[in-house]
């Protein structure tokens, strides 16, 4: 139940937050997962230190190799989940920055 | 000085058959029935839950649970997540303080297997952040980023992890309404399906029904309740200062030691808030039992299990035994209901009543029930009553 009216407010805060680089300093694989995000499972949860603040937020585009404390990961706008109701949330998730690989 | 005078819970587990209503029922008369007191002297209800919003869609649990114990009385509903019921508790002992009540119920309860697991795991994140919210995270996931930074810095292994688990079946084994009577070996933890890596499902405390009641007042009878003390944190994990420590723990347990006037090594029992295994190794450590990063191996080794009178080689050096109720692993995880059953177990461990679960000569117990993934900490020191002819 995601209301658009709180998506809209959010928005200022979504869009401040992109671009930013960061380090995993822990991670996960949610292998069982909340009604909302069954598909999209397994998928990584990491915590991640920007310059000033640190996020929880989901790990997208990644291989095994990147599951690891340390790694460096760049803020996206990425849809958060499937409403099913015409409601498309976007948010923040992180994706790993590979060095010589952009 | 409070004291708790009466106290009762049901089985834990799947009760499919048995309603919230019948759950209350047989907790609060089991609680009013070991006080010795007849329920209108009862001037007032605390009832801790978290989930009859969210999975059943009611709320307004006061009278609702008033109604149902024929108990025509002032009624609340306390929700802090999975510390519902210290908090219920907490908020009781200052009632009673304040002089408002003189008598009151605790009442502990949730049903939770009437509903999809998925359903449970979206409703119990209702405990955590936004943020978490939308990053796809549960509760096992939350437990699993702490255990993760703990295995980092401090390389605690995932037999001390499962040991946690295998010491807590062992001793919900011996006890008659706990969830679970099987035990387990560390491999068996370690094989189950990972659930969020590196937490094995047999590492997570279940999905269960259940209730537990206690009955306060100013007494120099029954178990008196030296010390309740609550703290918080930030709602999410990663805005906290660190992910290796539950810091409300922390300082809600430095002021209950301070209050109660005894420290960590007086504490002879204690039912610590073990919802995943990690838990009850960061419990041991911010309750000052065991120096940062020690807990594990100290659990691993034997020393806060019950004696396992199976075992003639049994004689491990033991500092305090934790969890006797089989903590929130084997005895089931009722997550408003928990807070009490720690109260309830503590009652019998320091009345000497505890049975096969018995911790010989507990003087002193603690009780740390956590909501969130550390956003709130409860903590309760019990002292056994003294006899009165050699302390007046």
């Amino acid at each position: 139940m995601i209301s658009p009216i709180k998506i809209w407010r959010n928005q200022k805060k979504i869009v401040q937050l992109v671009g930013k680089t960061g380090t995993i300093v822990a991670w996960t694989l949610i292998r069982v997962p909340p009604g909302d995000f069954t598909n999209q499972a397994p998928y990584p949860v990491v915590v991640v230190t920007l310059a000033d603040r640190r996020i929880t937020a989901q790990l997208v585009d990644w291989e095994e190799k990147h599951l690891v404390i340390g790694q460096k990961v760049v803020t996206v706008i990425r849809k958060v989940f499937e409403t099913g109701d015409g409601v498309i949330p976007y948010g923040i998730k992180v994706k790993p920055v590979s060095y010589g690989n952009r | 000085m409070v004291s708790i005078i009466g106290a009762s819970t049901t089985k834990f587990g799947e009760l499919w058959g048995t309603s919230p209503r019948q759950l209350a029922r047989e907790a609060v008369e089991g609680a009013l029935a070991d006080a010795g007191i007849d329920q209108k002297k009862v001037d007032a209800l605390f009832v801790a839950n978290m989930l009859a919003g969210p999975l059943a869609g009611q709320q307004h649990l006061g009278p609702f649970f008033a109604e149902e114990l024929g108990l025509h009385v002032p009624a609340f509903t306390i929700e802090g997540a999975c510390a519902s019921g210290g908090l219920a508790v907490h908020a009781a002992v200052n009632a009673i303080t304040s002089g408002q009540y003189e008598i009151m119920v605790v009442l502990g309860v949730e049903k939770m297997t009437d509903h999809k697991p998925e359903d449970v795991a979206t409703a119990l994140m209702g405990a955590g952040s936004d943020e978490e919210r939308l990053s796809g995270a549960t509760f096992p996931g939350l437990y699993a980023l702490l255990a993760r930074s703990h295995m980092e810095k401090f390389g605690t292994t995932q037999e001390e992890l499962a040991s946690i688990a295998v010491k807590n079946h062992f001793h919900a084994s011996l006890n008659t309404n706990a969830q679970f009577h099987n035990t387990l070996t560390v491999e068996d933890v370690m094989k189950s399906s990972k659930v969020a890596d590196p937490i094995t499902l047999l590492e997570c405390s279940p999905i269960s029904d259940g209730a537990a009641a206690v009955v306060l007042t100013k007494s120099r009878k029954g178990v008196r309740i030296v010390a309740s003390e609550v703290a918080t944190d930030t709602l999410g994990l990663a805005q906290r200062k660190s992910l290796t420590q539950l810091l409300a723990t922390q300082e809600a347990a430095s002021h209950a030691y301070k209050k109660a006037g005894v420290g960590p090594n007086d504490i002879d029992v204690a039912e610590v808030h073990d919802c995943f295994t990690i838990a009850e190794i960061l419990a041991m450590e911010d309750l000052g039992f065991y120096k940062k990063g020690k807990a594990a191996r100290a659990i691993a080794r034997g020393e806060t299990s019950l004696p396992d009178s199976g075992n003639p080689r049994d004689s491990r050096n033991r500092r305090l035994v934790v969890n006797p109720s089989g903590g929130l692993k084997g005895c089931g995880h009722p997550v408003a209901a928990t807070g009490i059953k720690q109260m309830v177990e503590l009652v019998h461990q320091l009345r000497g009543t505890a049975g096969k679960r018995q911790v010989a000569g507990a003087r002193v117990g603690l009780a740390q029930n956590v909501g969130g993934s550390g956003a709130t900490a409860v903590v309760h020191i019990l002292k056994k009553n003294y006899d009165l002819r050699f302390t007046n």
